[in-house]
């Protein structure tokens, strides 16, 4: 048989997506705009949400949107956490010398966690219940990025 | 058209590969016309065809508009499931209790070597809040649930890495399974000490995904003893979705398989799962995903499972057949654990036949940490 042929088809459309986020999420970026982590309350059960939902799917609950918000500050706590030298984006190929800490945080006054790098950090110390807090980017923008990762809280 | 119960009436499932030497649509006829030649039947007595195929997977919208042709739909009832064969079966399920369907064939196909499946999957997360981050895809969310598992139950990585040991060994008594995954010399260390993918989560612990097809065929009770004397009868079924995100989930156990097997286990009258089934075909994209659901089916306590006697002469054997271990075939590795299932009770299982096998179970799942679950409860004999 001939050599099979492979037919690559990367790069032949681009479609960008233009999401709104929605009112709920409108806010929560507001916040991070401003260096600010906010979550908001079900009225039923006192749940905690980041990011904040508009339905608690625990009781099924509508939580407002004048309901009650949160500024939850910067501090979290590592709930889990893997490291990988494989981009979470790219090819299988495009395995990194470098490893890179991905983290399952809580952050400090809501009942659910968020994902996100733990920076500057070694494997070996990660430990399961350690406070961690927020490191921002240099420039806010109102997106999930404004967040740059977590890092070992009293760290450098 | 009154039905009650749903046989299946014929399987095929082709061998899986991690570079198939056969196109996308000559692997799905093979199954479809495999399945048909199983039950001695022909394109013309296909009534409907629901197909299992994911549109990511397939790099085109609306996947199965391809595939009319090598899967009997032509000019037919047809439809489709956006995930796991297991979930389409189900749907084929539902097309025969209506009354309206003679016979289904119930198929799912994709080729993993076509694409990169784990990048791929960060399509799958919340695309305004987690994609832009990039730190989430199905094999970050499958280390922080092996992680959440061991954490929680204090189960070490060897009682994961012997899930895989156990698996990759009945996968070598399994002729029909992908040949990578055939290791009757699998050995726990051989697990520990295999590249780490994310940890703890290393590359024989997961079953990595490859190219295939399955196919399955259903029909109403009346029909089903016309074309076999040994139609397989679905039971029970129980499905279950959770929510979304990973931070809302105690990621230790599976509430949506609790719920699955719940429903299916009430349908088919199962009382004690671990007297009343004689084996388990489990979907385990990781290793560790077989004990959480094992535990949430009721085989054994929360954090008990890696206890389990589940050789295939153990007291309640699980993956027989070496499970997605044995050929992770996205949207089909469900199905064939339904097909495997099926084998057990004819007692065409070959190389990994349970001895006495008479009710099965077999289950599928979808999503990061397995958000869905299905789950089905299947038996033999003409009653």
């Amino acid at each position: 048989m001939a050599q099979k042929w492979i037919e690559k088809t990367e790069g032949i459309v681009r479609a960008d997506f233009a999401y709104w986020v929605g009112k709920y999420m409108d806010k929560f970026y507001d916040g991070l705009e401003k260096q600010k982590i906010v979550g908001n309350k079900c009225p039923s059960c006192n749940k905690v949400y980041v990011p904040p939902r508009k339905v608690c799917g625990d009781c099924a609950a509508t939580i407002p949107l004048d309901g009650e918000w949160l500024d939850l500050g910067t501090k979290g706590t590592l709930l889990n956490f893997t490291a990988t030298r494989y981009s979470v984006s790219e090819r299988r190929k495009k395995k990194s010398e470098k490893t890179t800490i991905i983290g399952l945080i809580q952050v400090d006054g809501s009942d659910t966690a968020v994902i996100y790098p733990i920076l500057d950090a070694q494997e070996q110390d990660m430990k399961i219940g350690m406070k961690l807090d927020v490191v921002w980017n240099k420039k806010q923008q109102g997106t999930p990025n404004d967040i740059k990762g977590f890092k070992v809280a009293g760290g450098a | 058209m009154n039905v009650d119960k749903v046989g299946i009436v014929g399987y095929y499932h082709i061998k899986p590969s991690m570079d198939l030497d056969m196109g996308r649509y000559e692997s799905i006829f093979r199954a479809v016309r495999g399945a048909l030649d199983s039950a001695k039947l022909e394109r013309k007595d296909l009534t409907s065809v629901v197909s299992a195929t994911n549109d990511f997977y397939d790099g085109r919208t609306i996947s199965n508009c391809f595939t009319v042709e090598p899967s009997g739909s032509y000019l037919k009832d047809e439809t489709k499931v956006e995930m796991d064969g297991a979930y389409a079966m189900l749907y084929g399920m539902m097309r025969v209790l209506s009354g309206n369907h003679k016979l289904v064939a119930v198929w799912g196909a994709s080729m993993a070597s076509c694409f990169p499946y784990e990048s791929v999957s960060l399509m799958a997360t919340d695309p305004t809040f987690e994609r832009p981050v990039e730190a989430l895809n199905v094999m970050t969310a499958g280390a922080f649930q092996m992680r959440a598992y061991m954490n929680k139950f204090g189960v070490g990585p060897e009682d994961i890495a012997s899930v895989a040991v156990k698996n990759r060994k009945n996968a070598a008594m399994n002729e029909m399974a992908l040949p990578e995954s055939q290791e009757k010399d699998a050995s726990v260390k051989g697990v520990l000490e295999s590249e780490v993918l994310s940890s703890p989560v290393t590359e024989k612990m997961y079953a990595r995904p490859c190219d295939g097809a399955a196919c399955v065929l259903l029909a109403p009770e009346q029909q089903a003893m016309r074309i076999t004397d040994t139609p397989v009868w679905i039971t029970g079924v129980g499905y279950s979705q959770e929510t979304y995100y990973l931070g809302d989930r105690d990621l230790s156990k599976s509430k949506s398989m609790e719920n699955a097997a719940r429903m299916a286990f009430k349908a088919a009258g199962v009382n004690d799962p671990r007297k009343d089934i004689s084996v388990a075909e489990l979907y385990e994209h990781f290793a560790h995903e077989e004990l959480i659901q094992a535990e949430a089916i009721g085989f054994s306590k929360a954090g008990q499972a890696a206890k389990l006697s589940s050789g295939i002469g153990g007291e309640i054997p699980i993956n027989p057949s070496g499970g997605a271990m044995s050929g992770n075939v996205l949207c089909a590795a469900g199905l064939m654990r339904v097909i495997e299932a099926v084998k057990q009770i004819k007692g065409e299982a070959k190389g990994h036949q349970v001895q006495g096998a008479e009710r099965a179970i077999a289950s599928g799942q979808w999503g990061f940490c397995a958000q869905n679950s299905i789950l089905y409860v299947l038996e033999g004999g003409r009653k």
